[in-house]
C-alpha cells in the first residue's frame, strides 16, 4: 500500500454536519427578500390542444399575483439536455406548450406571494382541450403510426446504423437471439426539483440558484430562451438532495426564470413529488434484441443489436441515448463483428432522459441475458464463459480505437468469484432447490464497463484555478457540482495530497457560472477523472509557483527549493505557504495564483463484476438478496468509505430496478407517479452489500482513479435477473421481475424459455 | 383561522392555523424550520419525521391541529450530550450521510429508537427506518451508524 495521507482513506463529506443536523440549506429551504412562489399546473390528458384557459377565478384568490400560461409566455423552443452552446440537438419543446403531449406537461403556472396561495389557485384555473389521439409505448407508436404528426418530423428517430469489424467465418457456430425489456424508471431524488430565479429589471441581471449539474450548459439556454446577454446570465449550483442524472436537464429553471422576469422579483419552484415523477425526465422504456454467433467453445463471434428507446414526449436526449448504447459496447467484451441499429421513438409519456448510467444499464441488460443463455446452452459456467469474451489489459476500444489502457474486469470476474463463493453457493443452491420446497435459490453474475469522460466521442475539457491567502491557506476555483456524494471532500483530499497540507486548509467551492471557470458539467463520469486532473495538475502548477516564489525571497536557486510536509525548504531554511503569500503581496506586488486548464485525451476502460445470491418465494413471487458482491476495476479510491456507501446505493437502487421499480400508464394515460405505487427499496429490504476494489494504479486520472458512481449500477439488475433464473430454471428478462411476473411465470408451469 | 399552544423544540408557541394546514407546512413555511423536509408531502418517504411527544410521525400526514397542547421536537433542536448527538456524530463518522435529504428524518426516527429501545436488534433498526427511504446510501453506512451510536451508549451508561 502506498503512504498517502488522504489518498484511499476515510474522510466524511464536507457538509455532513450542516445535513446531520438540518441547518444546511437546499434550494426550496433559501428565501430571498421579496420572494414570490410558484405552483404549476400539469396537463391531465396524454395528448391535445389547449383551446382557451381562463384564469379570473385564480387572479381574484388573495395573494396572487398573475397566472402564466400559452397565451401569454415565449413560444420559443428549447431543449431541456442542452449542456453547451451549439449543441447539435431538436429543439421541439416550450415552457408552455399549445400542444399538450403527455400527462404532466406544464400548462401554466401561479405566481403568488405565499405557497399556500398560489397552490389554492391551481384548481381555479379552468382549461379547455381538444382531445388528440394518444399511445404511451413505442410499439403502437410505430405499428399505428398514431403520432405521426406528433412533430414536424414525426415521431420516430432512428440512430445511424453502427458496423464494426467485418463478418467472420461462421461455420461451426451457433445462432442465438433473446430480448430484454426495461420498464420506465424514476430517479426518485429524495429531494425534488427546486429552484428560485431573481431578477433585477434596473440592472438586467438575472440569477438561477437550482441544484443543477452543469451552471453553464443552464445558463446558455436560459438566456437563449429569454434573449438575455450570457454575461447577464448567472446560474449558481446549490446543495443537491440526490440526482442521479434527474437535475443535468432543464424542467424547473425556465418556469422561474419566466416568472422572475415578468415580475422583477424573486420566484421560487418547488416541484411536488408528483410533478417530480411526471414532468422532469425519466429513465426510457427499454427493448432490446440481441442475435449472435458462437463457437462450440463459447467465443462470440458476430453480434446483431436491435434496441428501441421510448423518448416520451419530447425526443429531448434519447436520439443520444440510443447511440450511448452502442458507445459501450465494447467497453467490457470484445468481438470481432458488431451491428447496431436502434431507434428512438416519441410517445404520450413522461420524457426519458439522462440517468445515471444512461445507456449502459440498457446495453448490458440485454448483454448478459444473452450470455447466460449461451453459457446454459453451451453447457458452460456463466463467469467461466464471460472470461471468453472480456476485453483485456492494453486493449482498445473497438469503437473509438482510444485504448482501454489497465481495464481489469477478469480481474474482478476471478477474484470475485472467489471472494463470493460462487461455485459453493451453485452448488449450495442446486441441493437446496433440489428438495423442492416453496423457497427456491440462485446465482447470478452481471458484468458492466463505462467511461470516465466524453473523450473522444465530443469535446472535454475543464479549468481549475487555485489561489494562496495570506495565512497560507489555498482556495480553488472549480466548477463542480457535487451531487451529494462527497466531490468537494475527493477533491480536497486530492489538492490537500498533492500540496502536502492539512485537508482542512483547502477551501473547494462549487460552481458558479459568473465566478468558476467553464466546465460542462457533472455528468458523464467525468467529475473525479477530468476534473480531478485538472485540480491535481493546477495544484502541482501552484507548487511549481510557491517554489519560484521562496527560491526569490530566499536568494537561492529553485532547482534547490522543494515543498515536503506543507514546508517549502530553501536548504536548512523552512518557509511556510504564508511566508510565501506574503512575500509575494508585499514586494512582488502579485497574488499567488495559478489558472490551469486541460482537455481530455484518455478513456481507461472501467468494469465491475457484481455476484448476486437470491432466494425466490414460489407462493409470493417475491425475492430476497441474500448475498451480494460487488467488485470494482476502479485505478485507486480516493475517499474509501464513501466510495463504498456509493456503490451499496447502487445496489440498492439497481435492486429495486430489477424487481420493482415501474412507471406505468393507467387506462387514462398518466404514469405511476407516488412512492406508494413507485417501490424502492426501503431499509428492511435492502440488501447486505460487499465492496471490493481491483485497485492498480491506471493512467490519465488523478491519483490513478477512474469513474465509479454511474458504472456502479450497471451490473446490479442483471447479476438480480441471472440469479432469478437460475433459481427458476426460467429465462425472464423483462423487467422488473415484480411478484405478479414471476407468479405468472410459475402459473403457467414455468415456461419461458 | 383557528388558534393552537404547542411547544416546539422546548419553546411554548401560539399559532394560528387553518384548519387544513399540515403540520409540515406550520413547521417550514410559518416557523421556517426548514430542517424538516418535504419529499412527498403523500406519507410515503419520511423526510418530513419529526418527534410528536417522543413518538416519529410524518408532519405532512398530521394537520397541525392535532398537535395542540403537544411537544414537537424537530431537527433542529439542540442536543449536546443526548442520543441524538451520538447518533449525529456517528452519522457523520460512518460515513452515511450523502445527499443529505433523508438524514433529518432518519435521525428523529433512529433517535426516538434509541430511546424506546437503546438494545434494538439490527432487524428491529431496520424495521425503525422502514418509512424512512433514502436512495443514496443503500442504508447500510445508515445502520452502522445506528449501531455506533448504541455501543457508545452502553460505554457512556
Ligand atoms: S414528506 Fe412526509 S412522508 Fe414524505
Ligand atoms: S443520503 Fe440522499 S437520500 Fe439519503
Amino acid at each position: 500500500m502506498s503512504d498517502y495521507k488522504y489518498i484511499g482513506r476515510s474522510v466524511p463529506i464536507h457538509d455532513a454536519q450542516g445535513k446531520v443536523t438540518g441547518s444546511l440549506r437546499y434550494a426550496g429551504d433559501m428565501v430571498l427578500p421579496g420572494m414570490l412562489h410558484l405552483a404549476l399546473l400539469t396537463c391531465d390528458i396524454p395528448h391535445g390542444i389547449v383551446k382557451s384557459i381562463r384564469t379570473e377565478r385564480a387572479l381574484a384568490l388573495d395573494g396572487v399575483v398573475d397566472v402564466l400560461h400559452c397565451f401569454n409566455t415565449t413560444k420559443e423552443r428549447f431543449n431541456r439536455y442542452r449542456n453547451i452552446h451549439g449543441q447539435k440537438l431538436i429543439n421541439q419543446e416550450e415552457i408552455f406548450p399549445e400542444r399538450v403531449r403527455f400527462v404532466g406537461d406544464r400548462v401554466a403556472c401561479v405566481i403568488a406571494e405565499t405557497p399556500q396561495a398560489a397552490r389554492a389557485a391551481l384548481p381555479l384555473i379552468e382549461v379547455e382541450y381538444e382531445r388528440l389521439p394518444y399511445a404511451t409505448d413505442a410499439k403502437t407508436v410505430i405499428e399505428s403510426g398514431v403520432l405521426d404528426d406528433m412533430f414536424e418530423d414525426g415521431a420516430v428517430y432512428p440512430a445511424p446504423e453502427l458496423i464494426n469489424g467485418e463478418q467472420p467465418d461462421l461455420t461451426g457456430t451457433t445462432i442465438t437471439q433473446t430480448q430484454a425489456h426495461f420498464d420506465r424508471q424514476s430517479h426518485v431524488t429524495m429531494e425534488p426539483q427546486a429552484c428560485i430565479a431573481d431578477y433585477d429589471p434596473l440592472t438586467g441581471q438575472a440569477t438561477v440558484y437550482s441544484p443543477n449539474q452543469s451552471v453553464n450548459g443552464l445558463r446558455t439556454v436560459l438566456a437563449d430562451l429569454f434573449d438575455l446577454p450570457y454575461h447577464k446570465m448567472r446560474v449558481v449550483k446549490t446543495t443537491m438532495g440526490g440526482s442521479f442524472g434527474s437535475k443535468q436537464e432543464w424542467m424547473a429553471e425556465p418556469v422561474a426564470l419566466a416568472a422572475a422576469l415578468h415580475t422583477g422579483r424573486p420566484v421560487k419552484i418547488v416541484f411536488t413529488r408528483e410533478q417530480a415523477m411526471l414532468s422532469t425526465i425519466t429513465r426510457a422504456a427499454f427493448d432490446g434484441k440481441m442475435t449472435t454467433h458462437v463457437t462450440p467453445e463459447g467465443k462470440v463471434l458476430s453480434v446483431d443489436i436491435e434496441t428501441v428507446i421510448d423518448a416520451g414526449a419530447y425526443l429531448s436526449n434519447s436520439l443520444d441515448y440510443c447511440i450511448v448504447v452502442s458507445s459501450k459496447i465494447f467497453r467490457c467484451y470484445t468481438f470481432p463483428y458488431v451491428r447496431y441499429n436502434g431507434k428512438a421513438v416519441c410517445t404520450n409519456s413522461p420524457v426519458s432522459g439522462a440517468f445515471r448510467s444512461w445507456g449502459t444499464a440498457e446495453l448490458y441488460l440485454l448483454v448478459e441475458h444473452h450470455f447466460n443463455e449461451l453459457a446454459r446452452k453451451l453447457g458452460m459456467d456463466a463467469t467461466d464463459f464471460r472470461l471468453k469474451n472480456i476485453v483485456k489489459l492494453g486493449d482498445v476500444d473497438k469503437k473509438t480505437g482510444v485504448s482501454l489502457g489497465d481495464v481489469r474486469i477478469g480481474d474482478c470476474i476471478k477474484q470475485g468469484r472467489e471472494k463470493f463463493g460462487w461455485f459453493a453457493k451453485r452448488q449450495a443452491a442446486e441441493a437446496f432447490n433440489a428438495q423442492n420446497g416453496r423457497f427456491l435459490r440462485g446465482v447470478g453474475i452481471g458484468c458492466g464497463g463505462h467511461g470516465n469522460t466524453y473523450f473522444p466521442r465530443r469535446e472535454d475539457f475543464g479549468a481549475a484555478q487555485m489561489r494562496v491567502s495570506e495565512d497560507g491557506t489555498v482556495l480553488v476555483n472549480i466548477s463542480l457540482h457535487d451531487h451529494g456524494c462527497g466531490t468537494v471532500t475527493a477533491f480536497q483530499m486530492m489538492i490537500a495530497e498533492t500540496l502536502t497540507i492539512p485537508i482542512d486548509q483547502v477551501a473547494v467551492g462549487e460552481a458558479d457560472s459568473s465566478v468558476t471557470p467553464f466546465d460542462l458539467g457533472c455528468f458523464a463520469s467525468r467529475t473525479t477523472y477530468v476534473l480531478g486532473r485538472i485540480a491535481v495538475d493546477c495544484a502541482e502548477k501552484l507548487k511549481d509557483l510557491l517554489v519560484a516564489t521562496i527560491a526569490k525571497a530566499d536568494g537561492s536557486e529553485p532547482e534547490a527549493v522543494k515543498i515536503q510536509g506543507g514546508q517549502i525548504l530553501a536548504g536548512d531554511k523552512h518557509y511556510s505557504f504564508a511566508d510565501a503569500a506574503q512575500y509575494a503581496l508585499h514586494t512582488l506586488q502579485q497574488e499567488l495564483t495559478v489558472m490551469h486548464q486541460f482537455v481530455a485525451d484518455s478513456n481507461p476502460g472501467v468494469t465491475g463484476a457484481h455476484f448476486a445470491h437470491v432466494e425466490v418465494d414460489t407462493k409470493t413471487g417475491m425475492v430476497a438478496v441474500l448475498d451480494y458482491l460487488a467488485m470494482h476495476d476502479i485505478g485507486k479510491v480516493i475517499n474509501r468509505e464513501i466510495t463504498v456507501a456509493q456503490i451499496q446505493g447502487a445496489v440498492a437502487m439497481g435492486t429495486g430496478c430489477a424487481l420493482t421499480e415501474r412507471m406505468t400508464p393507467n387506462k387514462n394515460g398518466r404514469f405511476t407517479s407516488s412512492l406508494k405505487d413507485y417501490h424502492l427499496r426501503n431499509c428492511p429490504e435492502a440488501p447486505d452489500v460487499e465492496v471490493e476494489f481491483v485497485e492498480a494504479d491506471s493512467i490519465g486520472g488523478p491519483f490513478g482513479a477512474k469513474s465509479i458512481g454511474e458504472l456502479s449500477l450497471v451490473p446490479v439488475a442483471p447479476a438480480i435477473m441471472g440469479a432469478v433464473n437460475d433459481a427458476l430454471d426460467a429465462s425472464l428478462s423483462y423487467l422488473p421481475l415484480t411478484p405478479d411476473r414471476i407468479l405468472k411465470h410459475l402459473a403457467n408451469g414455468g415456461e419461458s424459455r | 383561522m383557528l388558534t393552537i399552544q404547542l411547544t416546539i423544540n422546548g419553546a411554548a408557541h401560539r399559532c394560528e392555523v387553518s384548519p387544513n394546514t399540515t403540520l409540515l407546512e406550520l413547521i417550514r413555511d410559518d416557523m421556517h424550520l426548514t430542517g424538516t423536509k418535504r419529499g412527498c408531502d403523500q406519507g410515503h418517504c419520511g423526510a418530513c419525521t419529526v418527534l410528536l411527544d417522543g413518538m416519529p410521525v410524518n408532519a405532512c400526514l398530521m394537520l397541525a391541529v392535532m398537535a395542540d397542547g403537544k411537544q414537537v421536537e424537530t431537527i433542529e433542536a439542540a442536543a449536546p450530550g443526548t442520543k441524538k448527538h451520538a447518533l449525529q456524530q456517528a452519522l457523520i463518522e460512518e460515513g452515511a450521510v450523502q445527499c443529505g435529504f433523508c438524514i433529518p428524518g432518519i435521525v428523529l426516527s433512529a433517535t426516538a429508537l434509541l430511546e424506546e429501545r437503546p438494545q434494538a436488534s439490527r432487524p428491529e433498526i431496520r424495521e425503525a427506518l422502514s418509512g424512512n427511504l433514502c436512495r443514496c446510501t443503500g442504508y447500510s453506512r445508515i445502520i452502522a451508524a445506528v449501531e455506533k451510536a448504541q455501543e457508545r451508549g452502553r460505554t457512556n451508561g
